[in-house]
């Protein structure tokens, strides 16, 4: 590395040029913290640090490694979703760190667990004894008012002891310059899960630097909160869930990372399920006990049995559960109650009160209108305050989510807003105009500052509350910013907390934070098998549909065979095209267009792009369960098939190019995929869809009376021209490349060696019946062996080659509804009409 | 007054349910005016599982569990109750709505009794601007909570039009309130979003009618089905008082209470999930009989 050469004198001196020149027009903005300035005008020693060792790089190389560092997050396809978007963006990650002293983190992290501490022992007041309300340390008004206040939980004790496992504060630096917060997130926080993907992006990016400036580890904290929520279950080896909404969620990306990282099944509602009074996960071998739910879900979704009715997200009668003490769910349902702005003035006295000491952090001043004195306050000042909903719920009466800034109302907005306040008090707090505190950005080779909140997160162990050394930093994109909202097209930044010394040994992992590996608990919710099995079939489809494309194509560029392909065999594989949906009876009045079409029509369902695509979606809601790796391989197919193909051998190359990376995909999961994580139902996807398209070619090109060229495309279809060439010597005749194609149980693309693989799967999956009669998918896949075993080329004709078929066909439902009955087209659970 | 109460529900499936999950609250209440004297349900199928517990409200809650595929739901409950109620006029002398509303707020209990779990927007009951401005012409400055009440629910009786066949469970109140029509539980649902967008606590009331009116009076809407109405807090002194917008009439002893919540959600009589069916035929029938 150039930061750590013998020469580092004689460089020192460009570098400090470059230091003064990226630094030129730096200023802080006035009246505003920021985090490379601080308060006495002079830049913070940490920061210092990190451009005397970030200018050693040469720029060419600073360029390259900011390249680096966006192409992993290009290729691991970390992203999220804007609210009200379909499609997924691409994390934007500040080049930059923000980066924190360790002495000014403290500080930061005593008031955070002070914070989160308080906050449990509230929830536990409210939805216990209840006396902070009786005794009107809270007014009743202001938890009544959050629609978070759930009612079914009251007098409910948290299984696992707890209500919050997991706390979020959204801090910045107030006009003094000491930290305050800005919001509390109390529900579900998000974020942690970016904050590790942008860990390992900028450490992997920059990892000298990374290890010359101490930065503190993020490991040891997910190790912790696992090792909590483990704790909490009553149970030695529980299971974990995290419970998300699905792929359709913005946030999915983290929740697959999270759930990967912590070695937690990642679950929907759907796969859920109570019986006797526990919470059970639908797993391919029948109900699991689930003992720990991670949820991102909201409270009010999470039964539509006592919640809200409409929720297709929860697991009906888990409430109950609950009142049973049969499930731990972090965090309780109703923990979002102080999520409401209305509290933020009462948690000085109920600090006091509570825990018998000062409240550390500062938060916003805020002015709850349900209060005589405030109300006054802030009619009598309006356009000073910024207006919010009391219950962290929009501004009742005014359009848009946030807060309402009263100074640029119209005169008639602004009477409408005062009256609104003057009746209905309680619905609304003041908060002080604040802008947010400043830290460096990279823009066009110098830095420039930029609004930003930091999202520090807190887990409750057995020891207290630990805090992340890090967190989740958001960045806006204007120079001048309130709020900051991703939508908003905001970048977010890795946060490097910073010793002097280095960072002690007990947390000195891997150097370059890699992430920990952990086994996915050994039981395969029937969803994820259910999404693996169609990967496996999309794939395998999408393969065949190439060699067809292939097929066709290729021979017109033989010049050794030159056109060899005749025209009945033409006629074949364009008919089988057509009939799977790659391309229309139309298109092949002009031949030309048929196979770029097939290759690539997006509105053709059954074209490779089609297939390519239907095999990502798939695969994004199996995330946390693919390698990288074969994310990335399946997103850069769908990218070349999508790509203008101008003429037959561009579309063949692009056929081509395709194989090799579905083959790769395939030895991906033959040597790297997790024989207990699913494996199994990928490549019984492919077997059964490799069996049947096989049987269709055989019947199609191997018919009673095919010829040497057709018999010659099926060699090829099917790959075995080398193997059939070795064996005998003369051209393709009808029963042995019959008997290669179907029956051969050692040709490993015969019909016969896929029964055979799916026979082995079968028998190695666990039974769910304890009646000792053989299964469905099982007696189908032995009859279909035992046929294909005793079965003779010389009479297997089209009507045996077409039965082959339709039973492999069987086979595929049969499994689908065996292993998943409760997948996409299975019957929901439904409310009962109710009554007039 | 004493009542023998008959309600049955049934459902009919188009395929079967291989699993339903209930929750009912058919038993009426022993408190504001009544006693319960004896109750039971039966259910068929047989449930694999009955458990009974109080819900937030006090509402007696039961669960039911049934693993049996089954095409038919029946739901036989019978409850004898007897009611003695003392109601103020509707012109009675009360406090001016405004310190009701300032006393609701400053409320220190959040218990099931408590006004100010009534003052906020609910599930099914939205506070809408145009709602609140509807009920805002009963209430001038300084009147009365109780003649303000009745007045509202005059001119919802007037104004909004009884149709068993223009409204279902889901249709919105702001809907309910632009046509002005509906049944019993719009009419509840409507009242309550004006009052709360006053501030002032309404709740929701489920229960009975008697089937045939004492000789003279005029037979009730909603008799032959489950009803609804609103209950107002009044005051310390005066307590909850019941209004029924859908008769035009203050709840008295014709009326049987079987739950008090938000709205209609948290006082379902029968409510579940189910698994299996996507076509569902409900029919209900409820007889309200006096024993003497």
């Amino acid at each position: 590395m150039a930061d750590q050469g013998s020469n580092q004198e004689s460089k020192a001196r460009p570098g400090q040029r470059r230091i003064a020149q990226w630094t030129r027009d730096y200023a802080r903005l006035p009246g505003i913290p920021d985090e490379y300035i601080g308060e006495d005008g002079a830049p913070r020693t940490a920061w210092s640090r990190f451009f005397d060792a970030f200018a050693a790089l040469s720029p060419a190389d600073i360029e390259r490694r900011f390249a680096s560092a966006d192409r992993h997050l290009r290729e691991a396809g970390v992203t999220y979703r804007a609210p009200g978007e379909t499609a997924d963006r691409l994390w934007p990650l500040s080049h930059l760190p923000l980066i924190i002293d360790e002495a000014d983190w403290q500080q930061l992290t005593t008031g955070i667990a002070q914070r989160a501490q308080l906050f449990e022992m509230v929830l536990r007041d409210l939805y216990g004894e209840g006396r902070l309300v009786t005794d009107g340390a809270v007014p009743a008004a202001a938890i009544a008012g959050s629609n978070e206040y759930l009612r079914a939980v009251c007098g409910v004790k948290p299984p696992g002891g707890r209500h919050l496992h997991l706390y979020a504060a959204d801090v910045g630096r107030g006009p003094d310059g000491r930290w305050w917060v800005l919001n509390d997130r109390t529900q579900a926080p998000s974020g942690a899960g970016y904050a590790l993907e942008n860990r390992l992006v900028l450490s992997r990016a920059f990892s000298n630097l990374y290890k010359s400036m101490n930065v503190e580890r993020v490991a040891p904290f997910f190790e912790a909160f696992r090792d909590s929520l483990r704790a909490s279950a009553d149970r030695d080896e529980p299971r974990i869930g995290l419970l998300t909404p699905g792929v359709f969620s913005e946030t999915f990306f983290e929740h697959a990372t999270l759930a990967r990282y912590l070695g937690f099944l990642l679950v929907e509602g759907d796969d859920l399920a109570v019986s006797g009074d526990r919470v059970h996960i639908r797993t391919v071998a029948g109900l699991k006990r689930l003992d720990v739910l991670l949820r991102r879900v909201d409270s009010n979704f999470l039964d539509p049995l006592e919640l809200d009715a409409s929720s297709h997200l929860g697991v009906p009668g888990l409430i109950d559960v609950l009142r049973k003490d049969g499930v731990v769910v972090a965090n309780m349902p109703g923990s979002g109650v102080l999520e409401a702005k209305a509290l933020l003035g009462f948690l000085p006295s109920l600090c006091r009160r509570l825990l018998g000491e000062r409240l550390i952090m500062p938060h916003i001043a805020t002015w709850w209108c349900g209060q005589k004195s405030a109300r006054e306050e802030v009619l009598s000042r309006l356009e000073d305050f910024a207006i919010e909903g009391a219950y962290g719920r929009p501004v009742p009466g005014f359009s848009g989510n946030g807060p309402v800034l009263a100074g640029e109302l119209s005169s008639a907005e602004r009477d409408r807003l005062r009256s609104a306040i003057a009746d209905r008090g309680i619905d609304y707090v003041g908060q002080e105009l604040v802008r947010l505190s400043t830290t460096p950005v990279w823009e066009q080779g110098r830095i420039t500052p930029r609004p930003f909140v930091l999202r520090v997160f807190a887990a409750a162990t057995p020891q207290g509350w630990t805090i992340l050394p890090g967190g989740f930093c958001r960045i806006a994109e204007q120079a001048d910013a309130r709020a900051v909202s991703m939508g908003d097209g905001a970048r977010s930044a890795d946060v490097w907390i910073v010793s002097d010394k280095a960072v002690s040994a007990s947390t000195l992992l891997p150097a370059a934070e890699a992430v920990r590996i952990r086994r996915i608990a050994g039981v395969v919710p029937s969803r994820a098998a259910d999404n693996l099995f169609w990967l496996g079939r999309y794939l395998e489809r999408a393969e065949a549909t190439l060699r067809l494309i292939r097929a066709l194509g290729a021979p017109m560029r033989d010049p050794v065979k030159g056109s060899s392909t005749t025209l009945p065999s033409v006629e074949r594989i364009q008919r089988l095209l057509v009939t799977w949906g790659a391309t229309s009876q139309a298109t092949r009045t002009n031949p030309a267009r048929v196979v770029a079409e097939a290759l690539q029509s997006p509105d053709k369902f059954g074209s490779a792009l089609s297939l390519a695509k239907s095999a990502q979606r798939t695969a994004s809601s199996l995330r946390e369960r693919l390698s990288p790796d074969a994310w990335q391989i399946i997103t850069e197919m769908v990218e070349r098939l999508a790509l203008q193909v101008d003429d037959d051998d561009s579309v063949v190359s692009a056929a081509e190019l395709t194989l090799q990376e579905l083959a790769s995909l395939a030895g991906l999961a033959q040597e790297n995929m997790n024989r207990a994580a699913g494996w199994r139902f990928l490549d019984m996807g492919r077997r059964v869809e490799r069996a049947i398209n096989t049987a269709r070619f055989a019947r199609q090109f191997a018919y009673d009376e095919a010829g040497e060229e057709d018999l010659d495309v099926l060699l090829t279809l099917v790959d075995c021209q080398i193997t059939y060439r070795s064996r005998y010597l003369v051209g393709p005749a009808l029963a042995p490349v019959r008997d290669l194609a179907v029956l051969d149980p050692y040709n490993p693309r015969s019909v016969a060696f896929q029964v055979a693989t799916l026979n082995d799967h079968i028998a190695a999956l666990p039974s769910l019946k304890e009646h000792g009669l053989i299964e469905r998918p099982q007696r189908l896949a032995v009859a279909l062996q035992a046929m294909l075993t005793t079965a003779e080329a010389a009479t297997l004709d089209v009507k045996t080659l077409f039965a082959l078929e339709q039973d492999l066909l069987n086979l595929a439902d049969a499994i689908g509804l065996h292993y998943f009955p409760h997948g996409p087209n299975a019957s929901r659970p439904e409310k009962l009409t109710g009554l007039a | 007054m004493i009542y023998d109460i008959r309600h049955v529900t049934a459902y009919a499936y188009e395929s079967p349910v291989s699993f339903a999950r209930c929750s009912l609250r058919l038993e009426p209440k022993s408190a504001d005016g009544q006693q319960l004297i004896s109750h039971s349900v039966e259910i068929r199928p047989r449930p694999a599982e009955r458990t009974v517990r109080h819900d937030f409200f006090g509402t007696h809650t039961e669960s039911v569990l049934i693993e049996a595929a089954h095409r038919n739901l029946r739901i036989d409950s019978r409850s004898r109750v007897s009611v003695s109620r003392q109601v103020p006029d509707r012109a009675a002398p009360s406090p001016s709505w405004d310190d009701i509303r300032d006393v609701a707020f400053e409320a220190t209990s959040l218990g099931p009794a408590s006004p100010i779990g009534y003052v906020f927007a609910s599930a099914l009951v939205p506070v809408q601007a145009p709602v609140t401005a509807y009920a805002a012409a009963s209430f001038p400055p300084g009147g009365g909570i109780l003649s303000g009440t009745a007045d509202l629910m005059r001119r919802i009786r007037n104004d909004f039009r009884y149709d068993p066949k223009a409204t279902v469970i889901s249709t919105p109140l702001q809907e309910v309130f632009e046509k002005r029509h509906g049944v019993c539980q719009d009419f509840a649902h409507v009242m309550i979003a004006g009052l709360r967008g006053l501030g002032l606590p309404a709740a929701y009331v489920s229960g009975y009618l008697r089937t045939i009116p004492p000789r003279g009076k005029p037979r009730l809407q909603g008799a032959d089905a489950t009803h609804a109405w609103v209950s107002v807090w009044c005051g310390a002194e005066l307590g909850w008082v019941g209004f029924d917008p859908t008769n035009d009439i203050m709840v008295e002893n014709d009326h049987i209470i079987l739950a008090v919540g938000r709205d209609f959600s948290d006082v379902s009589p029968v409510d579940g999930i189910i698994v299996g069916s996507r076509k569902q035929k409900l029919g209900v029938a409820v007889d309200v009989l006096p024993v003497e």
